[in-house]
C-alpha cells in the first residue's frame, strides 16, 4: 500500500516537474507578449493585469509596424533572408552533393575547412568584408547584406547536406547512371527529390541564421530603409538609454513573430537539423 | 615473374579507361564544388586573412590611413585590463555557462525518456527559445529582471525572499545574470542532442541490465552515462564554440555594463572597432579568438569524422 503512494505521489511530482519546466521555457515569452499589449504606465503595474485591451494592442502594433516602419523591416529581412537561403543552396547543394560521392585529393581536408567557417567568430570578418563591401559600392544595400550572409550560410548548407546524401544508397546513383544520367541529371532528377527533408532542414536552419544575424548588419547598414528586422530593433532598444517598454516589447514582439510562427510548423526539422551530424 | 607479369598485365589495361574515369568523376566534382568552394573563398577566407592584416595596421580615422605597426597592437593588448576583463568573462561563458548547460540538458534528456504523457509537447515547447533573436531575448530579460515592476522580483517576493539584488545593475551579479540567461537560451541544445542519442540505445542493453540485477542507480551510471557521454561531448563543444563568441545577447541585455563587467571579447572587439572606428585593434582581439574557435572546431570537425566512419 505504501509504496503504490509513493509511486503515485513519485508520478504527481515528476508532472509538476514537466509543467514547471514548460513554464521555465515558454513564460518569458509570454511575459513579453503580454507587456506589448499594454499602455506604458500600465506596464509599472506589480503584478501585471491579465486584462486584454484590443485598442491599446492595435494602437501599439499600428506605432510600431507603421509609424516607426517596421513593417517594411519585415519585408527586407524576408528578402534578404530568402535571397540569401536560396543562393546558399543552390551552391551548397551540389558540393554536398561532390562531397557525399567523389573521391579526389585532399577532400576531407576541404570539408573540414568548409565546417570550420561555421565555427569562425562573425566580429573576425565583420571589418573586412565592410572594406570589401564598400569598395564595390555595396553599404547601405540589400545586395552588400546578401553577400555575406550567403558565406554564412554555405557551410551550414553542406554540412547538414552531406549527412543527408551519405544516407541515400549508392545503388541509386549506379541505377541512374546505367539508365544514362550524367551527375547532373543524377542529382536534380534522382536525388533531389530523396533529400527533399534535408533541403527544408538546410533552408529552415540557413533562414534562422540570417534572419537574426545582427553584428555584420550593424557594420553594413546606415540608412533607415535598407534596415532588418533585429538592426532595427537594436536602434531602439539599445541597452544604453533608458527604454520605452511598450515599444520595445512590441517590437521584440515583431521580430520574434515569423520565427515563433514558423518554428510551429517546423520544429521536427529543427530537431532533425540540431542532431544532423550528432547522432549518426 | 609469371604471377608479377599477369598482375601488371591485368592492370595495365583498365588503368587508361580508370584514369579517365577518374579525371572525368574528377572534373565533375570540380564543376559542382567550384562555385561553392570560390565564393567560401573570396567571401570567407580571404576576409578571415584580410582580417590578420588589418590587425598589423593602425587606422587613422581623420586622415583615413593606415600605419603598419606589426605585433604592436597585440602586444598592447597583453596589458589591456579591459581586454582581460573580456577574456574572463567569455570563459566564466564558455566554462560554467556550458558546463551547467551540458549537465541540465543531460538530466532533461533523461527525464524526458521516461515519456510522461504531454511531454512531446513540452519538448516542442522548448525548442523555441533557441530560435529566438538573442538581442531580442536579452531585452525579454531586462524586462523579467526590471527592478520595479518585472515579473521575477514579484515572483521571488511571493515565495519570501524581499531583497533581490539589482540583476543587471549590480557589477558583482550582471555577468551571472548573463550567464543564465545562455543557460536558459541554450540547454535545450544540449537536451536535443543527447535525447536523440538516447533514442538510438538499444533497449536490450537495459533489459539485460535489469536483468543482472542491476541498480536503477548503476544502471544510469555504468550503463547509461557513458553511452551518452560522446554525444553530450559533441553538443558542449558545439555550444563552447558559440557561447565563445556571444555577442547579440550582451548587446540586448546589458550592453557590456555596469562597468565592463559583462563585455565579452566579441563585445569589446565590436566596441573598438565599430564605435570607436580602431579597425586595426578591433581584429587583433578578433584575431586572438579566431585562434581559439578555430582550434575548438578542429577538435570538434574530428569527432564528427570519426562518427561518420563509424556509420558506414
Amino acid at each position: 500500500m505504501r509504496t503504490r503512494r509513493a509511486r503515485r505521489v513519485l508520478r504527481v511530482g515528476q508532472y509538476l516537474l514537466l509543467a514547471a519546466i514548460g513554464l521555465v521555457g515558454v513564460a518569458p515569452i509570454a511575459y513579453l507578449l503580454l507587456l506589448s499589449s499594454k499602455r506604458r504606465i500600465d506596464i509599472l503595474e506589480v503584478p501585471p493585469r491579465l486584462n486584454v485591451e484590443w485598442e491599446v494592442i492595435r494602437s501599439n502594433y499600428a506605432d510600431v509596424l507603421f509609424e516607426r516602419n517596421f513593417l517594411d523591416f519585415v519585408v527586407n529581412s524576408i528578402v534578404v533572408t530568402g535571397i540569401s537561403v536560396g543562393i546558399a543552396l543552390v551552391l551548397g547543394v551540389p558540393a554536398a552533393y561532390a562531397f557525399s560521392r567523389y573521391r579526389f585529393r585532399g577532400k576531407d581536408r576541404w570539408a573540414s575547412t568548409i565546417l570550420s567557417f561555421r565555427f569562425m567568430p562573425p566580429i573576425a570578418v565583420a571589418i573586412p568584408i565592410l572594406l570589401m563591401v564598400r569598395s564595390v559600392g555595396l553599404t547601405d544595400t540589400k545586395a552588400g547584406l546578401i553577400i555575406p550572409y550567403v558565406a554564412f550560410s554555405l557551410p551550414f548548407v553542406i554540412w547538414i547536406m552531406i549527412g543527408f546524401f551519405d544516407e541515400v544508397p549508392r545503388d541509386i546513383d549506379a541505377a541512374a547512371a546505367l539508365d544514362g544520367c550524367g551527375p547532373w541529371g543524377t542529382l536534380i532528377k534522382i536525388l533531389l527529390p530523396l533529400v527533399r527533408p534535408g533541403i527544408v532542414v538546410a533552408a529552415i536552419f540557413s533562414s534562422i541564421f540570417v534572419w537574426n544575424e545582427f553584428l555584420v548588419g550593424l557594420y553594413l547598414i546606415n540608412s533607415e530603409d535598407q534596415k532588418t528586422i533585429p538592426i532595427a530593433a537594436a536602434g531602439l532598444i539599445s541597452a544604453q538609454r533608458p527604454i520605452d517598454w511598450d515599444v520595445a516589447a512590441t517590437v521584440g514582439v515583431v521580430t520574434l513573430v515569423p520565427l515563433l510562427v514558423a518554428s510551429f510548423f517546423i520544429q521536427k526539422y529543427i530537431v532533425r537539423g540540431i542532431t544532423a551530424g550528432a547522432v549518426k | 615473374m609469371m604471377t608479377s607479369a599477369t598482375i601488371g598485365e591485368r592492370r595495365s589495361p583498365p588503368s587508361v579507361v580508370a584514369r579517365l574515369r577518374r579525371w572525368i568523376g574528377r572534373r565533375d566534382a570540380l564543376v559542382l564544388l567550384g562555385p561553392a568552394l570560390g565564393y567560401l573563398l573570396v567571401f570567407s577566407l580571404f576576409p578571415l586573412l584580410y582580417s590578420l592584416g588589418i590587425s598589423f595596421y593602425e587606422f587613422d580615422v581623420i586622415e583615413s590611413d593606415w600605419r603598419f605597426v606589426g605585433l604592436e597592437q597585440y602586444r598592447s593588448l597583453l596589458s589591456d585590463s579591459v581586454f582581460w576583463a573580456a577574456a574572463r568573462t567569455t570563459a566564466v561563458m564558455v566554462g560554467v555557462g556550458v558546463t551547467v548547460q551540458c549537465i541540465l540538458g543531460t538530466a532533461l534528456a533523461l527525464f524526458f525518456n521516461l515519456r510522461l504523457r504531454g511531454s512531446s509537447i513540452v519538448r516542442g515547447l522548448l525548442v523555441v527559445p533557441m530560435i529566438l533573436n538573442p538581442v531580442v531575448v536579452g531585452l525579454m530579460w531586462r524586462a523579467l529582471l526590471n527592478p520595479d515592476w518585472g515579473l521575477v522580483n514579484w515572483l521571488l517576493g511571493g515565495i519570501g525572499y524581499d531583497a533581490p539584488p539589482n540583476w543587471l545593475g549590480d557589477p558583482s551579479v550582471a555577468k551571472w545574470v548573463l550567464v543564465f540567461v545562455d543557460i536558459w537560451q541554450w540547454t535545450p541544445f544540449v537536451f536535443i542532442v543527447v535525447f536523440a542519442r538516447l533514442q538510438t540505445l538499444p533497449e536490450e542493453i537495459f533489459e539485460a541490465a535489469a536483468v543482472d540485477g542491476a541498480t536503477p542507480w548503476g544502471r544510469l551510471t555504468q550503463i547509461t552515462l557513458p553511452l551518452l557521454a560522446s554525444a553530450v561531448v559533441f553538443a558542449g563543444i558545439f555550444r563552447a564554440i558559440d557561447a565563445f563568441r556571444t555577442f547579440d545577447l550582451v548587446y540586448g541585455l546589458t550592453y557590456g555594463g555596469p562597468g565592463r563587467t559583462t563585455t565579452t571579447l566579441s563585445f569589446y572587439s565590436f566596441e573598438t572597432g565599430f564605435s570607436f572606428t580602431r579597425y586595426g585593434f578591433s581584429s587583433s582581439i578578433a584575431y586572438v579568438m579566431v585562434i581559439f574557435a578555430a582550434a575548438a572546431s578542429m577538435i570538434l570537425l574530428k569527432r564528427v569524422d570519426i562518427r561518420r566512419e563509424d556509420a558506414r
